[in-house]
């Protein structure tokens, strides 16, 4: 018999990446999910997850709709908490402190782990107010001090030269791509410890999509990054671990390289493979 | 190209039609109504031609002096049955309505007469209407002036010449002093005097505090004694000051010539305008018109309503619309914020919703009535017997007054605006509340910064759909602190400027009075429809401000495209 042919969906040799070879056993983990399940009312969402994410990485995770990536993710700063039906077992440590323990303030836990989300969600404030929202909400006052975090994010996020002269416009006038940049600004500039995508470029256009991954680039050596995404190539190019979730369950986590070229799950390797639809 | 009769039920045209023409009743309507009391409102203000013609009253002609207000056609067998001789052949006749004043010197000043039987119809130029403080208009010819008893200038004619109008131009100066004085003397009798009145008012309830607590502090007694001395000779003051511009306002008088012929001695001091119709041209009747308006819109009433203006009642009608606003708002997002934001979803909720939708629709004057009932008696009379027991019997709060009136219509609006801000805070997009709250913002941050701020829009909208139905309503307020005519303004120059438990002037009211309770009918009609005109304009401009207002916030805080 004729040995198949893998078609991959990816072009592996495009992916631009340091070739440093990762271990996850050799990284400082930033959170840990211990036995994690999920449940929607009676319906259990996510069976007993188990993982590390590495800290300054970047950690995608990928699956077909409804296999609970978005959901896990929004477990990591307990953004399930608004739905009212929501039930959790098990833990998620942040640093070593589990993060559903009865004593945390959900706020400051926000604070250290911030999120952006599928679409742009700018407020109907002007850019620097959108960006020194959250300095505000922390209680700081000082002119100055928010000025430099303002310009300070707005460079991290690599949108200070583009609106440096319009600081003080409705944010809701910028484009789609640029909307999503000022999000990232914006959770930037409360210094977390962990920044939360939710299918960050999906709203997006090719370039701008280009743009946020660049800055995914940059942006992970002062933060954790936890990604979900669609799409797969993206997914290679920006990350350095994945997560692969089928039906609530993890079904493989490695280093991406090898998980996109030589999967241990058929699972997977179906996913990535397209066989799946 | 011919089509059948289903065809064109299917092609929908008759659904279409149906449709815009009930737009185009609602429009011809809406236009007819307003076209109505606009015409009828603002016609009263024209300067009017006076006539001077023969009357075959019973076959005993007289002449007569005036103003045609209305013409209709009466048929000719009412006329028979009622003894008037009718031409034969007619089958209905033009019967007119004519003002012909002077209500202290003949009967009634209005009299109906057939059109035919008025005969020998003239313009005089020097036919003169004046307006005056009472006893409605005068008509006739100008005579003679006088200075304290004695003449100063006569002259006897009917025709425009220099003699008669430097008599006229003389009659004008001395109006215009006496107008002068008149102003002097309500700044000392309402400004003034009404002050002082008040202090001395004041002062009394701080004694007759001090002597319910059966307090023996000799030296706060004397203190209000000497102020009240102070008081009482200052007003002595003012009162001999009064006396002397009473003596001045009544020094002079005119001699007018009536329809029937008479010379009659009319005080100058009643006159509040006087002038020529017959002889003015379109510049000076539009000037007159002006004035009139303006006199409308920023005087006091006279004469039971009738004449003068209706400042009191807009101001008292704005005045409270703006206190039913700031109180309901407040209120009612509150409760919508609870309802929707905080409280569990669930039965209770829904239970709540649907008993407030319903307090929408309970009738206005059952609101009134629990007004009366539960705000004015229970805890206007509480805070009588906790606050002002000195002023006891009198009520203070415990009568209708502007507060309970802007409360009762609070309470009446507030489902408007919970509703509409329930719509509002409904539709916040769930990704920037969580775009907030992924920012370490807690649930009041969130709310108190980002959501309430872009719900405010619709918060705007609940607020101009309760002013809307605010200022309209008349029916609860005549239970809870309106009046036929409030001695004074809700707010002036004394403590405490706003004067909550004071009785107030409402538009709708005033229609209501003016037309319905007016000892002279005839002469208030008009004032009904310019009332109405103004009660909707008003109603319109406070519109137009919330509007303004919620077009601003709206641009503001433009909805996210999610």
């Amino acid at each position: 018999m004729t040995s198949e042919v893998k078609t991959h969906a990816i072009d592996i040799s495009s992916m631009q990446r340091d070739q440093r070879t990762l271990k996850l056993e050799d990284e400082v983990h930033t959170l840990k999910v211990r036995d994690l399940k999920l449940f929607y009312g009676d319906k259990e969402a996510l069976h007993g997850v188990n993982m590390d994410i590495a800290k300054n990485r970047v950690t995608a995770f990928i699956g077909p709709s409804g296999c609970g990536k978005s959901t896990l993710l929004r477990c990591f700063n307990r953004m399930n908490d608004l739905v009212d039906s929501c039930r959790i077992e098990g833990q998620i440590l942040l640093d070593e402190a589990n993060i559903y323990d009865r004593t945390v303030n959900v706020a400051d836990l926000r604070r250290r782990v911030g999120m952006v989300f599928q679409k742009p969600n700018p407020f109907p404030k002007s850019i620097y107010e959108n960006v020194a929202y959250g300095l505000r909400i922390q209680g700081i006052k000082k002119k100055r001090v928010i000025d430099e975090t303002v310009e300070w994010a707005l460079r991290s996020a690599a949108l200070w030269d583009e609106v440096k002269d319009r600081l003080h416009e409705s944010a809701l006038g910028m484009s789609g791509g640029q909307q999503q940049r000022l999000v990232i600004a914006r959770t930037v500039a409360v210094k977390p410890e962990v920044l939360l995508l939710d299918e960050p470029a999906s709203a997006l256009d090719p370039i701008s999509t280009l743009k946020i991954e660049e800055l995914i680039h940059e942006l992970k050596n002062d933060f954790t990054i936890v990604i979900v995404t669609h799409n797969m190539q993206q997914a290679a190019r920006v990350s350095d671990y994945t997560a692969f979730m089928y039906m609530g369950d993890l079904i493989e986590f490695g280093v991406t390289d090898t998980l996109f070229t030589n999967p241990v799950q058929k699972q997977t390797e179906d996913y990535i493979t397209g066989r799946y639809g | 190209m011919r089509i059948t009769f289903s065809e064109w039920t299917k092609s929908g045209s008759p659904w279409i039609w149906l449709n815009a023409g009930a737009v185009a009743i609602s429009i011809i309507m809406v236009v007819g109504l307003l076209a109505l009391i606009a015409v009828r409102g603002l016609g009263h203000f024209w300067p009017a031609d006076v006539i001077q013609a023969t009357y075959q009253q019973k076959g005993n002609p007289h002449t007569l002096i005036a103003e045609v207000v209305e013409r209709d056609m009466v048929p000719a067998d009412q006329l028979r049955g009622a003894g008037i001789e009718v031409p034969p052949g007619a089958i209905e006749l033009p019967r007119d309505l004519l003002k012909v004043g002077n209500r202290d010197f003949g009967s009634a000043d209005f009299v109906w007469a057939m059109d035919h039987l008025v005969t020998d119809v003239t313009r005089p130029p020097m036919l003169f209407v004046a307006e005056r403080t009472e006893w409605g208009n005068f008509y006739g010819y100008l005579r003679e002036l006088r200075e304290a008893g004695n003449t100063v200038a006569r002259h006897d004619g009917y025709d425009k010449n220099d003699a008669y109008m430097a008599l006229w131009n003389e009659f004008q100066s001395r109006i215009d002093r006496v107008l002068e004085i008149r102003a002097q003397i309500l700044q000392i009798e309402k400004k003034e005097i009404g002050s002082i009145n008040h202090e001395i008012e004041r002062l009394r309830l701080k004694q007759r505090s001090l002597e319910l607590k059966q307090s023996t502090d000799v030296a706060k007694f004397e203190a209000i004694d000497a102020r009240r001395a102070e008081l009482n000779a200052e007003y002595e003051v003012l009162q001999a000051k009064l006396l002397g511009l009473y003596n001045e306002i009544n020094r002079d008088s005119f001699i007018a010539e009536i329809a029937d012929g008479r010379q009659v001695e009319i005080p100058m001091a009643k006159i509040v305008r006087a002038f020529l119709p017959n002889d003015m041209g379109i510049g000076d009747k539009l000037v007159h018109y002006a004035a009139k308006v303006w006199e409308f819109l920023s005087d006091e009433p006279r004469e039971a309503n009738t004449e003068g203006g209706i400042f009191p009642a807009i101001f008292g009608t704005v005045t409270m619309v703006i206190l039913m606003s700031v109180l309901v708002t407040p209120f009612g997002v509150v409760a919508a914020v609870y309802l929707r934001e905080y409280a569990k979803q669930g039965f209770i909720t829904r239970l709540i919703r649907i008993a407030v939708n319903n307090l929408a629709g309970v009738p206005s004057i059952v609101y009134g009535v629990f007004g009366l009932g539960f705000f004015v008696y229970f805890l206007g009379g509480s805070i009588d017997d906790l606050f002002f027991p000195e002023a006891k019997p009198s009520p203070t709060f415990g009568t209708g007054g502007l507060m309970w009136a802007s409360i009762t219509l609070a309470l009446l609006t507030v489902p408007v605006v919970i509703v509409a801000t329930e719509e509002g805070l409904s539709r916040i997009p769930r990704a920037v509340r969580e775009g907030s709250l992924a920012l370490g913002a807690t649930k009041a941050e969130t709310l108190w910064k980002v959501v309430l701020p872009m719900a405010s829009p619709a918060m705007m909208t609940g607020v101009i759909l309760a002013i809307a139905r605010a200022a309209g309503e008349v029916a609860p307020l005549m239970l809870v602190g309106v009046v036929k005519l409030a001695p004074s303004l809700p707010i002036d120059a004394n403590y405490p400027y706003l004067h909550l438990d004071q009785k107030f002037m409402h538009l709708g009211f005033h229609i209501y009075d003016v037309g319905f309770q007016s000892p002279n009918v005839e002469a208030a009609r008009p004032l009904v429809y310019a009332t109405a005109l103004l009660l909707v304009i008003v109603i319109a401009l406070l519109n137009f401000s919330a509007i303004a207002i919620r077009n601003h916030l709206r641009e503001k805080y433009k909805a996210l495209e999610m």
